[in-house]
This record gives C-alpha cells, structure tokens and sequence, in this order.
C-alpha cells in the first residue's frame, strides 16, 4: 500500500532528468541550424546575384552587340554588294528597298540557348548622297539562379533619397541592372523606346508555367561610310617625321589660302583656328617615330606606345588598325578610249569625238591620255576668250613620273601610275590657288577652290614582291600641291618641302623641316567603299 | 525510514554539484563563445562579400558609361572620373525639348569633320570641359566621397558603393590611357577589429578595361 507512491516519485525526478538534457540539445542544434541556414541563405543570395545576375547582365549586352554586329554587316554591303542587303535569313522589311529593315534572331544562341538578339536598321538620314545607318539592338539573356532582386541595397543617396535625382527604379544593384522577372519593363514603361505602343508584354514560361526572369540591353550604333582621307597622312605600315622645325596642320581651302598664323592660336581664336586642328595622322603600324615637329591633330597607331607629348597637341589612340583599299589599275570606260598621242604639251580639245564631241567639263567628259612614263609634261586648260576655264583631264602611266611637270590654272588631273615617281619639287608646279576657283566650261561657277584637288595622284597598288616609291626631292624650299592615294607606295620626302594635301600610302618618311598643310576640303573626294560604326550608346532606361 | 531513503537516492553531494556546476559552465562558455565568433565571422564575411559585391558594381558602371561615352577624363590624384556621353535621351530642358519629345530618344546629326563623318546627338557651342561643365553631352563623374564612390550624372548624385563600418575602401585607382581604354582598379581594405584594435587584412582587388566605344578605331 505505501510503496507504489514512492516509486512513483523516483520515476518522476528521472524523466525530467532526461528530458532536460534533450531540450537543451535540441536548443543548441536548433541555433547552430539558425545561424548555418542564415549563413546558407546569405550565400545563396550573393552567389545569386554574383554568378547569375552580373552573368546574365554581362550576356545582355553581349546579345545587343552580336545583334548590331549582324545588322553592321549588312550595312557594309551598301557599297560592296548592295543587291544581297537585309535579305538574309531573319530579316523583313515592309519596304525591302527603303526600309526599315528588322532582324530577329532565328535561333537562340549562348551555352544554354539563353541568349538571342533582334535589331532594326534604318537610313535616317545620309550625307553627301551617302546613306547613313542607324541600327538599334535588343540583347535578351535568360536570368538564371533565384527569382530575386539583388539584395545588397547598402548604397544610400547623398541626397534625401536614394532615387531622388533618378529617373530609374530600384534600389541598390537593381539600378545597374534592370532584372525583368513578370513582364518586360521597357515596353510597359518605354513602348518601341519613344513611348509608343506601352503594353505589358509577358516574359515566357518555364515548363511549370513560371516566367523565366531575364534582362534585356539596348544599344544604338550609327553606321557612317569610311572617307580614304580623313587627315594629313594616312599608312597602313610605318611613319617617320615630321622634323624639328616641321609642321603638320590643317585648313580648309574653301575658307581661302593656309595662314600660318591661325593654327598659331591668338587670342581672341582666329576665325578658321578649329579647321587648324585636323592634321592627323594615322599610322596603321607599331613603327611610329616621332620627331620634335609639331603634329596639329590626332595621332593613332596599331600597336605602337606612343604618349602624348607636347609635339601632339590631338588624342594618341595605340589601338587602331588601318585597312586601305588598293588602287586597281584604270582604264578609260568601255564608251571611251584613249586619245592617239601622249603630247609633251597636253591641251585638251574643247569639243572632243572622242566624247561624242563633249568639251572636258567634267570627270567624266575628261579626255583620257596614256603614257609609258611621264616626264616633262605641261597640261594646259581650255580657254574661252583667253580666260582658263575648270578643265579635266585623267592620266594613266604605265610606268614611272618623273618632273618636270607644269599643271596650269583651271587644270583638274587625275594621274593613275603603276611604277615609281620621283620628282624635284622645284620642278613641279602647280598653278591652281587655294581659296579661288576659275568659272567652268559653260560659265557656271566652279565650287573647286583647292589647289591640291586639283592635281590627284592615283598609284596602282603593285603586286608583291613589287614594290613602289614617290620620292620628293626639294630643291630650296619649294612648295607642292597634290593629293595622293598610293596605298602599296612607299612614301618618301626629303628636304624642307611645303606640302598641301593629302598623303594615303603604305609608309612615310619625311626628313628635314617639311611643312604639311592637309586641306579638309579633299575629305570627300575619294569616294567611300566601306563603314564604319562612328557613333555606340546604350540606353539604359 | 521510506521517506529518507528515496531523497537521500534524488540528491546531489556538494562536490556533484560543483562539477556538475564547473561542466555545465564550460559548456555554455564554449556554445556562447562559438556563437559570438560565429556571429562575428558570418557578419564579416557578410561585409566582405557585400564589398565585393560593390566592387563589381563599381566596375559594371565604369565600363558601361566608359563604353559609351565619346571622352573621359581622369583626375591628377586617380580618383575622379569625367565621362561626357552623348545625350541620347531629351530631357527637360534641353534646347530642342518639347511637350512631346520629353523622354524620346534624339535622331543624331551626321557631318563631314577633319576625322571623315561625325555624329553629334545633341550640336552646342558648348565645349567639354572638367568638372561636369558640358552640355552638349551629359556629364557622369564617379568621385571618392570619405568611404563612399559617388556617381553624379548632370547634377544628380547616386551613391554607386557604400563601405560599411568594418570596410573601407583604399583608393580608386584608374588610369585612362591616351583616351583609349580606361582600366579600372578598386580595392577595398577590409578592417577586422581584434580586442577592440583595427587590424587589417588583405583586401581583394578587381580590375577591368573598358573601351570607349565612340573612340574611332580603323581607317
């Protein structure tokens, strides 16, 4: 009768005993799960946001650019191959020969398909009857990992608020990267980027009917053609010069005659001091040696480590390659053939049979004359009432130049040569005048007042393991007046000359205090042949 | 004699007790000193992996305004950044802004310059300038501000990266190479407190380069 309730208590006092000891176990594993699970999550989070997210926004942008790459392409055929433009698979246009054109994409790319890429294309305006592009395109990469925003939303604004001064949404990193988790916020918010057609566009699902989260980059590039002279001298090898008293600037002849004193600067900046500026260089080689002369302009080489220096008053860009296009051999248009002589004195006939009796009033009335090498040569312009008129004439040596060569007033020529030139610069002249124009043929006024377009030299790219050469040979300090597009010549130039124009070559070479002039105004005379993007930017709406 | 047995069997002896005591308290010391370490070690690597998240948003701004941008610019010190980019969007305010072209994007202009065609998005007779002083493009300067790298586009300021109470950021360090490329350097020096000491450690350094897109390159 007594015994039971004492073993009753001593079963008691044992079970709490025990079940002490298991709570508190119980307690520690459970803030020991706390505390991992938190640290678990934190990790998951950052790696969500470090691999994933900056991952799927670096992919983006990379989906924009192959998408512009691909529309950039078909820019180039403006020129090269118009006929196959926009017309290759994932492009449509509702007028195929004005556009806009707008590519989409046929297939994913990207390790996982994740990637894809759509893009318009439309001639917005052009300029010197040139059509310019301008390509918009739309990069889309697949977010992967968790279905958040970033978290880390540290960053508090300087100002009151965060965003205040922002047109953007978000907080933290969701400001750099804009995630689009339900719908496409750019079309809700932006339309077509004009606020046109705003609608709520839903991301694709999953194959559970979950959206995909993803994040879309748009960038804009314009497409512009390549002008072949874009600045005193341009090699696709190597450039030396100028000297310590040289000097390459810049002028525009249209304004009137070179003025050393307005790239000298003045206070207050003489009217034409800008169009002083633009005596660039570009050297398409790592061999650029550059010489105490001043360079008024850009400099750019493809690989070499030039800084800029008090000598280079532009930019130094070692990055740029340089691709000339070869000048092929010329021949006179199947209408056309060559006039029977090769006269020491050239006049042209003011009324030509060879050119259904048409006087030489243009590049395309110009009597063609042919020689086997030229020397001693004068070429005379058409006369009316004894007054020199604008007149054209193109040349083609199958062989060298040499001087002397007498270019009077009102003479355009065009000389197409296949060897070598060596000319004494005194010994070469070249009548025309910048700033000045003489009436053409019929009357009309002439609109050529540089000197330089005058007189444009064309060398024959030579086949390798031909080589060509143009030697200028000063005599004093004597002063020539041409443009050259030699792109397989090397280009040498010794003594103290005075050069206006433009040199396109394969290498230069300028010993002596040779001044160079490039006169802006032969920027459009060699007609383009290719593009070139002049112009990226992102919106990051 | 019943009831004595049974309490004499429950009880602890005094020496029981203090070991009891003496384990129980050693326990509990090494639980709540693991949890204090633990705490502090989850809030460091906390910090340093929010710095770095910084570090990469620092970066992933510089390249893209860098790539967009048609000139930057760096300070003497390397610590400030000038980036003039074209004004792609109008905005209020802008010379061509009307009621109905705010928040569109602008159709640029294409003319002949000394360098072959140029494209200008916004023409003024403004120059670029330092210190955010042009207008023709928009001015987005990055700037070290105490432990804070600040992003400010036309006047508007944005804390891009914040150090928090145990990171401080070192220097920004950024070298912009003949207008080119702009390499970026950000480190940040982690501060770990040790008995209430501000001991350093080795902080970690992301670089990257971007180019400036609008830079001409080729022919």
């Amino acid at each position: 009768m007594t015994k039971a309730p004492i073993f009753n208590v001593m079963n008691t006092h044992r079970q709490h005993e025990k079940g002490s000891t298991l709570v508190c176990a119980l307690c520690i594993i459970l803030i020991m799960s706390f505390i991992g699970a938190n640290v678990l999550m934190n990790c998951t989070t950052r790696y969500n946001v470090t691999s994933a997210q900056v991952a799927g926004w670096k992919d983006a942008l990379c989906a924009a650019e192959a998408g512009a790459d691909i529309a950039y392409a078909e820019t180039r055929k403006a020129l090269m191959n118009p006929g196959t433009q926009f017309s290759g698979a994932g492009w449509t246009s509702s007028n195929a020969s004005t556009g806009p054109w707008t590519y989409t994409m046929p297939n994913p790319f990207g390790a996982a398909g994740n990637l894809s890429a759509s893009a318009s294309v439309d001639n917005f305006t052009s300029v010197d009857g040139y059509a310019c592009y301008r390509i918009r395109s739309v990069g889309t990469a697949r977010v992967f990992g968790l279905r958040r925003v970033g978290m880390d939303d540290r960053p508090t604004g300087a100002t009151s608020s965060f965003v205040s001064g922002s047109d953007v949404r978000g907080r933290g990193d969701s400001l750099l990267r804009k995630i689009d988790f339900n719908y496409d916020h750019f079309i809700s918010t932006y339309g077509d980027g004009d606020g046109n057609n705003k609608q709520q566009v839903a991301l694709p699902n999953d194959g559970n009917g979950n959206p995909l989260a993803q994040v879309s980059r748009r960038v804009e590039a314009i497409a512009v053609p390549i002008l072949p002279v874009s600045g005193a001298i341009k090699t696709s090898g190597s450039f030396y010069g100028p000297g310590s008293a040289g000097v390459i600037d810049s002028f525009n002849s249209k304004n009137g005659p070179y003025n050393p004193d307005v790239a000298l600067g003045g206070t207050p900046l003489p009217q034409y001091y800008s169009d002083s500026r633009d005596g660039n260089v570009n050297c398409g080689g790592s061999s650029f040696t550059s010489l105490t002369g001043d360079i008024y302009g850009n400099v750019t080489t493809d690989g070499a480590t030039l800084k800029s220096t008090k000598y280079i008053t532009g930019s130094v860009d070692n990055n740029v390659p340089v691709t000339l296009q070869p000048q092929a051999a010329v021949s006179p248009p199947p209408s056309r053939q060559y006039e029977s002589t090769s006269p020491i004195t050239i006049d042209p006939p003011g009324s030509n049979p060879k050119c259904s009796g048409q006087p030489p009033d243009s590049w395309a009335n110009a009597p063609w004359y042919s020689y086997t090498n030229l020397q001693n040569v004068t070429i005379n312009p058409v006369t009316v009432g004894s007054t020199p008129r604008e007149t054209y004439v193109n040349i083609v040596v199958n062989g060298d130049i040499s001087t002397s060569l007498i270019i009077n007033q009102g003479v355009n020529v065009r000389i197409y040569f296949t060897g070598n030139v060596n000319i004494k610069v005194s010994n070469f002249s070249n009548k025309n005048v910048d700033g000045s124009s003489l009436a053409n043929i019929d009357g009309t006024s002439s609109t050529n007042s540089s000197a330089s377009a005058h007189v444009q030299f064309y060398g024959v790219s030579p086949t390798a393991p031909a080589t060509q050469t143009i030697n200028l040979d000063a005599n004093g300090k004597p002063s020539i007046e041409a443009l050259w597009y030699a792109p397989g010549a090397d280009f040498i130039s010794k003594g103290n000359i005075v050069m206006y124009g433009a040199v396109v070559c394969k290498s230069f070479y300028e010993n002596g205090d040779c001044f160079f002039h490039y006169d802006k105004a032969l920027g459009n005379l060699i007609s383009p042949n290719d593009y070139r993007i002049a112009s990226y930017i992102e919106d990051v709406r | 004699m019943k009831i004595a047995k049974p309490n004499r069997i429950d009880g602890f002896t005094l020496s029981e007790i203090m070991v009891a005591v003496a384990l129980g308290s050693i326990v509990l010391a090494a639980v709540l000193t693991s949890s204090v370490a633990l705490n502090r070690s989850f809030a460091a690597v906390d910090d340093f992996f929010s710095a770095h998240l910084q570090q990469v948003r620092i970066i992933e701004y510089l390249s893209r305004d860098v790539k967009r941008s048609t000139n930057a610019e760096i300070s003497a010190d390397t610590k400030t950044i000038y980036c003039w980019i074209p004004k792609y969007i109008i905005r209020t305010g802008d010379s061509d802004a009307t009621t109905g072209n705010v928040g569109t994007r602008r159709t640029p202009t294409v003319t002949r310059g000394g360098s072959g065609y140029e494209v200008n998005y916004y023409s003024t007779t403004s120059a670029n300038g330092p210190s955010g002083t042009s207008t023709n493009n928009s001015a987005v300067v990055y700037s070290v501000n105490g432990n804070s790298i600040l992003r400010t586009e036309d006047g508007a300021i944005t804390a891009i990266a914040s150090s928090t109470d145990q990171l401080v950021d070192q220097v920004t360090d950024v070298q912009l190479a003949n207008t080119g490329y702009l390499s970026s350097v950000v480190t940040f020096l982690p501060i770990f407190t040790s008995n209430g000491a501000a001991v350093e450690r080795a902080g970690t350094t992301v670089y990257a380069t971007a180019y400036l897109r609008n830079i001409r390159r080729g022919n």
